[in-house]
């Protein structure tokens, strides 16, 4: 899609008046739709719709042996899937580097052990830990990516079952790891401070979160905030512009704002549905 | 990852031996403990204080412009070369490109680089893209794409930063039309204490927290890069756990510091600008 000077204007008029083309204010987002469960051959899923960006996230979890560095942590990593259905642009290589980009913020913002715990994910200091994969397809390109592929994340993790380990046999070099029979005996992981971001976007003289296609073409440069619980984790200058100081800290107050206003509601939405697990007639 | 089966890679599950040295068996508190005592740190610097910077343009004959910059241990050479057309483009793009490729030397960190890039070779391309893109007026040569290599020699902390400060002053050498200089600084802190411009070792002791239920924790790396007579914020890139009123002034404290580089940025330009013109009047 590509917009003319006269169709810019009236997007950027709309921001000027506090009143945007779709008839949000600055400060609101598109509806969301949330599921989990939906892929069952993973331990957590999540697929996010944000009106038409729609974003499924697996997270799968194998055995590994921790970084000699780091011997006490799990390890966690994620991959970005930009495949051409969701829009032409990303068809042969295209999307590689937006990928890269989304899956480099992904793991800076939670790198710090104070936005998730990887210690949980130990399993045996220096020899065995989990794994988490966290698998992000995007099957549709509306806008947005960042945000709605952080909120998916962190309710795919929060949706995620850890096996529960019963015994663990060392011999030597051998170490054998008897992992619960019971399904439904696992472990949930510690999502609290798991990251939320925010795409702040600078169109004229005013910001805005959550911008459309149109707005987006629209905007001179764009910050991507990170933020977990109280603190900023990320924060990512993106698009092609520069900002002066200023108007970044007002970037950055706002991610700040509507991050933590986002947290809060995925919270309650998260804490209101049914912890899976209950279901089915056995248990 | 695929791997370059032309080249001699060597095993690829070899560690470096320093994570065995029982130097390197201390927490993270004795080690800042070691790096920041009484407010100096241990090659003497107070904390906002810069590391002494060494320019020189011209080291790379075959290209077009070059530049070599050395952080004290930290040294990087950065190549431009001439615009040519962007390769397997089939439609008119109006704004020039940039191609950057940041690399470490196998040999720069105490870990042995690969020779394909890793992840955080290219993130930090596109960090230096980034900043640049916003540096060079890209409508000056449409359709047209500037080459732009940074090559690590060693690495002991702030190497992004040095290089793209580095790679302004390649691209004025290489006389692509920009808007202004750029200068970048990196920014350690944790807890209370800020460092500009960290060492390899002071980076390691910001990436994680020493305790996690104290309230005071903060910790992290910021990397900015300034346009400075614009006063304008080219590239901005934050990890780790701050809170916002810490990142704003830690903001106000880079700009200052990004600010005191250009001299020398300026100082090797006009030391170049009288070299060719003595050069060319020489040959006269």
């Amino acid at each position: 899609m590509s917009l003319c000077e006269a169709e810019k204007t009236f997007v950027l008029h709309g921001v000027e008046e506090n009143l945007r083309i779709d008839g949000r204010d600055r400060e609101q987002y598109r509806p969301m739709e949330l599921e989990t469960d939906v892929v069952s051959h993973a331990f957590g899923s999540a697929r996010l719709r944000l009106a038409n960006t729609d974003v499924l996230v697996a997270v799968k979890i194998e055995v590994d042996a921790p970084f000699p560095d780091r011997p006490t942590e799990g390890k966690l990593e994620f991959f970005v899937d930009c495949s051409a259905n969701a829009t032409p642009d990303f068809e042969g290589r295209g999307g590689e580097e937006l990928a890269a980009e989304i899956s480099n913020c992904l793991s800076s913002a939670y790198s710090s052990s104070l936005s998730f715990d990887l210690t949980k994910l130990c399993i045996v200091k220096g020899r065995k830990c989990w794994k988490l994969y966290v698998d992000i397809l995007i099957l549709e390109c509306g806008g947005n990516l960042f945000d709605a592929i952080s909120i998916a994340v962190k309710v795919a993790l929060w949706n995620t079952q850890v096996p529960k380990v019963r015994c663990i046999d060392m011999d030597g070099n051998t170490v054998d790891i008897n992992v619960c029979q019971d399904m439904f005996e696992c472990q949930r992981l510690d999502v609290e401070n798991a990251p939320v971001m925010v795409t702040v976007c600078k169109i004229g003289d005013k910001c805005i979160v959550d911008p459309n296609a149109a707005e987006e073409q629209c905007s001179v440069g764009s910050v991507v905030v990170a933020v977990s619980g109280n603190r900023l984790s990320t924060v990512l200058q993106t698009g092609m512009g520069s900002l002066h100081p200023l108007t970044l800290v007002e970037c950055l107050k706002m991610g700040h704002k509507v991050g933590k206003k986002l947290d809060e509601a995925v919270k309650e939405i998260l804490e209101k549905s049914p912890k899976g697990g209950d279901v089915g007639f056995l248990n | 990852m695929p791997i370059d089966h032309k080249r001699i890679n060597g095993p690829d599950d070899t560690l470096p031996y320093q994570l065995f040295i029982k130097l390197n068996r201390q927490s993270l508190s004795q080690k800042y403990k070691e790096l920041v005592q009484n407010g100096k740190r241990h090659d003497s610097r107070t904390p906002l204080q810069h590391r002494k910077i060494f320019m020189k343009t011209g080291v790379v004959s075959q290209a077009k412009g070059s530049a070599y910059i050395e952080v004290e241990k930290t040294k990087v050479i950065v190549s431009v070369f001439d615009p040519r057309e962007i390769p397997n483009r089939q439609d008119y793009s109006l704004k020039g490109e940039i191609y950057c490729e940041f690399k470490f030397a196998p040999f720069s960190c105490e870990k042995r680089r690969l020779h394909q890039l890793d992840a955080e070779e290219k993130q930090y391309s596109q960090m230096m893209k980034k900043a640049l893109e916003a540096t060079v007026c890209r409508h000056e040569f449409p359709n047209f794409q500037v080459d732009i290599y940074a090559l690590v020699l060693h690495n002991d902390g702030s190497a992004l930063s040095a290089a793209i400060t580095a790679a302004g002053l390649a691209l004025s050498h290489a006389g692509v039309p920009m808007y202004d200089l750029i200068t970048s600084v990196t920014l350690g802190i944790q807890k209370d204490t800020i460092l500009i411009d960290p060492t390899t070792k002071e980076e390691q002791i910001c990436r994680a927290p020493f305790v996690k239920e104290q309230e005071d924790n903060e910790h992290g790396l910021v990397v900015i890069s300034m346009i400075h007579t614009h006063n304008q914020v080219a590239q901005f890139y934050q990890t780790g756990s701050i809170s916002l009123e810490k990142l704003s002034h830690l903001i106000e404290t880079l700009e200052k510091a990004c600010a005191d580089i250009v001299p020398v940025i300026q100082q090797c330009l006009v030391k170049h600008v009288i070299k060719t013109i003595k050069k060319s009047s020489n040959a006269n």
